[in-house]
């Protein structure tokens, strides 16, 4: 069978020649191709063929067939290994060259500090709780041993909501600490309480009339002074690094007693006085105590029994210390340009 | 309050501690010590002025004084601006190089042509007091050339913050005994002073007095003195009430202050010869009358403003200000002197309606001790005797109509370490106390403690107090920091804070390029009444602005002017979202006085300028939408077409997840757009969170399929307004269970399609989960769906 073997060995030629991948499929469906390819014409013609000249004729066709597509197969791999040797050369993109833009938000960095503060405080087993931003005057004045009179409750703090004053937008969180003992009602009591407070302040750099404070209470047997210093060491130096110190200077709350309020090293000087603490070391940060008791019969608590800490501050000015933001009105001011630092 | 350093360490018997450390021991017992002036007085000389010239060419009035610093330094040419320091005067001198105490710092200078040498200075840049005008400080004494600490001591001046519960503080005694303490000592000086004058006649037979409303005058002490002599206070007084802030007056004025700046208690003293009826009666202002007052001001008195009066007219405000007519004057003989007790809530109204608010005011707003009024009066009249050379009656009228009360402390000792988380020996306990005045009584049957705090402490009422005076002097800093814990019952659990819960709907949004905002809550209630939001709104009612006055509705306002300030600075395809509480009037007239406040989560982001783009805008937000509903957790939303207040009539959609109502979302209306300073469509979402927190599903995952998927897709032409829902809706139910997914892209109008028809694309998946389906079968279903795409929506199809 002359032609099965010739037409073998010039397919195996073109196959040895074959530049690319396609060309050798084109020789491919043109010798093997269903139908129309020669070998396979060749092979669908042994049918056609006298009895006796069958079993020659197929063998040497499928041997033809079996020669080719070993040849395609060499031919394949060896062109693969070529496409793969260049790959470098041919595919080559220019790495240096700069990316598209995706999409970019960014999440509020007030609300990046409150989480961190919330993950801090839950590590060391305090849990969120959340109250009404507009509050009756029980609830943000008189359970919190701030009676009729006292002058945090001077008018020009204070936004009313009716003339009879007796419903307040909240001027701190500290409402939510009677809430909180009404709700949970049996210490252990260890709870936090981000969100929005409102004085009657005006804009500077340092003040909003809005603002987001964190409340910190806890109600439980035995609490001392001591837990609540070690609290507040915790907390700023987890938030502000660990070489931070705490200080607490005696002070005067109402709901409070004894009271104080905290500062925390300066992080440039750490506490030796410079230009960015203000010559003293120290940084404020905010008011703290242990719980008057009057405050803690109010939420249903037994003072006798029971003794808890409490303790507050700005969001703001934490995040502002913490990011060195010049003016606190940034924060509310939602320029992107301050919003994609974070 | 304003405290000489010099005057505090001498009462406190610590004169060599620096005021450094005077000012942190302060601070750390609960006087926070803002800042600390040293007034060094070292480098500053002394120095005699031989003559004074006008400067001859200066258009400003401008002196050439030539003045004499001692035989090493010899002559000097200083230019200065006050007229005052007239040939003969000695001076204080500033050679170049030196910073005076106020931080300036003096160079070399040639004014108007003409060189000066160094620098007189006043009174105000050596820290040393204020003059009534512009004035070179004149020296009663000293010696040319030697440093000016030779005739005034140093001092430093702090500026303290004393907390309103520590009116006791307000004076330099009270702060002298807490340093004392600090630094563990009693103070030296006895809280009530003997003196009781003894001139004859008694007192009470020169003058009545009649207290007409005890409630608001606890104690009315009057002192009679006759005869002073009016003249300077003597260099020591003066010195001391300058450093403290006051100007000298004359002795009797400077007494009164003096006595003020010490105890706290504030003194006033009328001239005897204008008290009619030798009577003073401390009643309310009648409606009308009216007092001209020591600043110089007419003011209108009504009800219940306190007066100090004679037997027909005021004569002071109480506790607030003087009047005039019956001030002490270079002509004065005799006097009276007030030492009283009044209500502080009365003071403070009086003081804020009249907007007056004197260093008199403002401590007995506080609520004084009326054992205050005692000590202050016996400490001035000795002074009066002494320094004024009155004469002192006996006898004084003393009103003391509700005498206070004394508190005792009943205690546990232990009560002290259990509260600071410290152990403070018992003895050091006790020490502390009685350096602060406090007596305490041991019983000794049980050890307890009975605590008295001193009459000028009101605050002391509970072991609580004693604990904290206890603490403070003790020293925080010697408290170890704890934390606590405890066995305790396992109960509760835990749940992510609400605000964390909202976290993933945050990260969608960010995700798809939107920024968190925060803005304020207070907005303008008349913008909010313009655009339609003023439903239920809850205005202020006292608000500091009307840009502020109301409590808002719906973020949607903030967030345009959060997008409005961004385009004015350059960035006008911003996108935000805020998650806040907005306040709703609550309906109904329930129990409950507190308003509503839902939690909402709204997102505003460019849409484009064409209705095209906004077509897309419209499809990207709702992809984020589905996101952050997706990863909340939320049932998947499903869609309405609604006109909510502010959107685009045609082009928003009410959100429902779960069947609930959750929102809505779209193209903002082009009124509400045009409102602000903003260009294009914008298009955006407001969705309530309350109702998608509490709408979560539980997630189970399946089984994943071993056979394969077969996918169509089918070009389907069908009327214009035809919604994609109803197709979809027709395709579900006639793919059965076989139709594994579906949905719908391409939406097409134009000259490929007839007029008043669309081309949409519907992609659909089959997939059994029991066997490979031929293709025979996915025939067969996608023939019955055609049919009923044609009979339900007059559907055509294109290959």
């Amino acid at each position: 069978m002359i032609e099965a073997q010739t037409l073998a060995e010039a397919a195996i030629t073109e196959i040895k020649d074959a530049p690319d991948l396609g060309a050798l499929e084109r020789i491919r469906l043109d010798y093997l191709g269903r139908g129309s390819g020669r070998i396979s014409a060749l092979l669908e013609s042994i049918g056609n063929l006298p009895k006796e000249q069958r079993p020659g004729a197929g063998k040497a066709a499928n041997e033809a067939k079996r020669a080719v597509e070993s040849a395609l197969e060499v031919r394949a791999a060896e062109l693969e290994r070529g496409r793969l040797a260049d790959l470098a050369e041919v595919e080559a993109v220019d790495v240096t060259f700069p990316a598209p833009p995706l999409p970019v938000g960014r999440i509020h960095v007030l609300t990046q500090v409150q989480r961190e503060l919330e993950e801090i405080l839950a590590g060391i087993g305090f849990a969120v709780e959340v109250g009404p931003e507009v509050e009756t005057d029980w609830y943000n004045f008189e359970a919190l041993n701030l009676p009729k009179g006292h002058a945090s409750r001077d008018v020009q703090d204070t936004f009313f909501m009716s003339s009879d004053e007796d419903v307040v937008l909240r001027t701190h969180t500290s409402p939510v600490q009677i809430r909180a003992m009404e709700r949970l009602q049996h210490p252990p009591i260890y709870v936090i309480v981000p969100g929005r407070v409102y004085r009657r302040d005006a804009s500077d750099p340092s003040h909003t009339p809005t603002f987001m404070q964190l409340e910190g209470l806890a109600v439980d047997e035995g609490l001392t002074v001591g837990d609540l210093k070690g609290t507040l060491t915790y907390m700023c130096k987890s938030l502000f690094g660990e070489e931070r110190r705490i200080r607490m200077r005696p002070h005067n709350f109402s709901y409070t007693e004894p009271s104080f309020e905290f500062d925390c090293s300066c992080g440039i000087c750490g506490g030796a006085g410079c230009r960015s603490c203000g010559g003293d070391g120290w940084l404020e940060i905010g008011g703290c105590g242990m719980v008057h008791p009057a405050v803690l019969r109010n939420g249903g608590i037994d003072p006798e029994r029971y003794s808890g800490y409490a303790w507050g501050f700005g969001i703001e000015r934490m995040a502002a210390l913490k990011y060195n933001v010049p003016d606190i009105r940034y924060f509310y001011e939602n320029d992107l340009r301050f919003l994609e630092t974070f | 309050m304003r405290v000489s350093y010099e005057w505090l360490t001498e009462l406190a018997g610590v004169e060599e501690m620096t005021p450094e450390h005077a000012a942190e021991l302060l601070t750390m017992v609960g006087f926070t010590v803002d800042a600390v002036d040293r007034i060094d007085l070292s480098q500053i000389l002394i120095g005699r002025v031989i003559s004074q010239q006008p400067h001859p060419k200066s258009r400003n009035p401008l002196w050439v004084h030539e003045v004499d610093l001692g035989e090493n330094l010899g002559r000097r040419q200083i230019i200065a601006g006050a007229p005052n320091a007239v040939p003969g005067s000695l001076v204080p001198v500033a050679l170049p190089g030196v910073t005076v105490p106020n931080g300036k710092q003096v160079r070399d200078a040639v004014i108007a042509g003409l060189a000066g040498q160094g620098m007189l200075c006043s009174r105000e840049e050596l820290l040393l007091g204020e003059d009534a005008e512009p004035a070179i400080m004149l020296l009663d004494e000293g010696e040319p050339g030697r440093p000016l600490s030779s005739v005034i001591p140093p001092d430093a001046i702090f500026e303290v913050e004393v907390t309103p519960n520590r009116p006791d503080c307000l004076g330099h005694l009270g702060l002298a005994r807490e340093l004392a303490a600090a630094s563990g000592k009693a103070l030296r000086h006895d809280f009530m002073p003997r003196f009781q004058g003894d001139a004859e006649p008694l007192a009470t037979d020169l003058l009545k007095v009649r207290i007409d409303d005890p409630d608001l005058c606890r104690r009315y002490i009057a002192a009679v003195v006759t005869d002073v002599t009016i003249a300077p206070s003597p260099r020591w007084l003066q010195r001391r009430l300058r450093a403290a802030g006051v100007r000298p007056i004359n002795n009797v004025v400077d007494i009164t202050q003096y006595v003020m700046l010490e105890y706290g208690q504030p003194l006033h003293a009328f001239d005897a010869a204008r008290v009619g009826g030798d009577e003073i009666v401390v009643r309310r202002a009648r409606e009308g009358e009216e007092l001209a007052c020591l600043d110089g001001v007419t003011r209108r008195l009504t009800p219940p403003m306190l007066v100090i009066a004679d037997h027909d007219r005021p004569l002071a405000l109480a506790g607030v200000i003087g009047g005039q007519e019956s001030a002490v004057s270079d002509s004065t003989r005799n006097l009276v002197l007030e030492a009283a007790t009044f209500d502080g809530v009365n003071i403070r109204a009086t003081s804020r309606a009249l907007r007056v608010r004197t260093e008199a005011s403002s401590r007995f707003e506080k609520t004084l001790s009326p054992e205050l009024a005692l000590a202050g009066a016996r400490r001035a009249a000795g002074l009066l005797e002494e320094i004024a050379h009155g004469s002192v009656h006996r006898g004084w009228p003393d009103l003391y109509p509700r005498p206070q009360e004394p508190v005792r402390v009943r205690m546990r000792p232990e009560k002290v370490d259990a509260l600071l988380g410290v152990h403070v020996p018992l003895e050091e306990a006790e020490t502390i106390l009685r350096h602060l005045d406090f007596g305490v009584r041991v019983d000794p049957a049980d050890g307890s403690w009975d605590v008295l705090p001193p009459v000028f402490r009101l605050d002391v009422g509970i072991p609580e107090d004693v604990v904290e005076e206890i603490g403070r002097i003790f020293g925080y800093d010697r408290v170890p920091a704890t934390l606590p814990g405890r066995r305790r019952e396992a109960t509760g659990v835990y749940r992510p804070p609400a605000d964390a819960q909202v976290d993933p709907a945050r990260r969608a949004f960010t995700a798809a390029g939107f920024y968190e905002a925060v803005t304020p809550a207070l907005v303008s209630g008349r913008r909010q009444e313009r655009l339609g939001l003023a439903d239920r709104a809850l205005r202020l009612y006292n608000p500091v602005s009307e840009e502020a006055d109301t409590l808002r509705t719906s973020l949607l306002p903030s967030l345009l002017q959060v997008l409005e300030l961004n385009r004015n600075r350059g960035r006008g395809e911003a996108a935000v979202f805020e998650t806040a509480r907005t306040f709703l009037a609550r309906q109904g007239d329930g129990d409950n006085p507190l308003p509503e406040e839902p939690w909402q989560l709204t997102a505003v982001g460019p849409g484009g300028a064409s209705a095209s783009e906004g077509r897309d805008a419209f499809q990207r937000l709702k992809s984020v939408v589905e996101r952050a509903l997706h990863d909340l957790g939320a049932p998947p939303a499903e869609y309405r077409r609604a006109r909510p207040a502010l959107f685009h009539p045609g082009r928003s959609a009410e959100v429902l997840s779960g069947g609930r109502k959750t929102g809505h979302f779209g193209e903002l209306h082009p009124g509400l757009v045009r409102e602000f300073d903003l260009p294009g469509r914008l298009v955006a979402c407001e969705l309530d969170l309350d109702v998608l927190l509490s709408a979560r599903v539980q997630r189970s995952a399946t089984e994943l399929p071993r056979f394969p998927a077969v996918d169509r897709d089918l070009n389907v032409v069908v009327d214009a307004a035809a919604e994609a829902e109803m197709l979809l809706g027709t395709v579900r139910e006639v793919g059965g269970p076989l139709l594994e997914r579906l949905t719908a892209f391409d939406e097409y109008r134009g000259a490929q399609v007839p007029e008043g028809m669309k081309s949409v694309t519907l992609a659909l998946t089959f997939r059994s989960p029991e066997r490979t389906l031929t293709d025979s079968e996915v025939d067969g279903v996608m023939a019955e769906i055609r049919s009923a795409l044609e009979q339900r929506h007059a559907a055509r199809f294109r290959s």
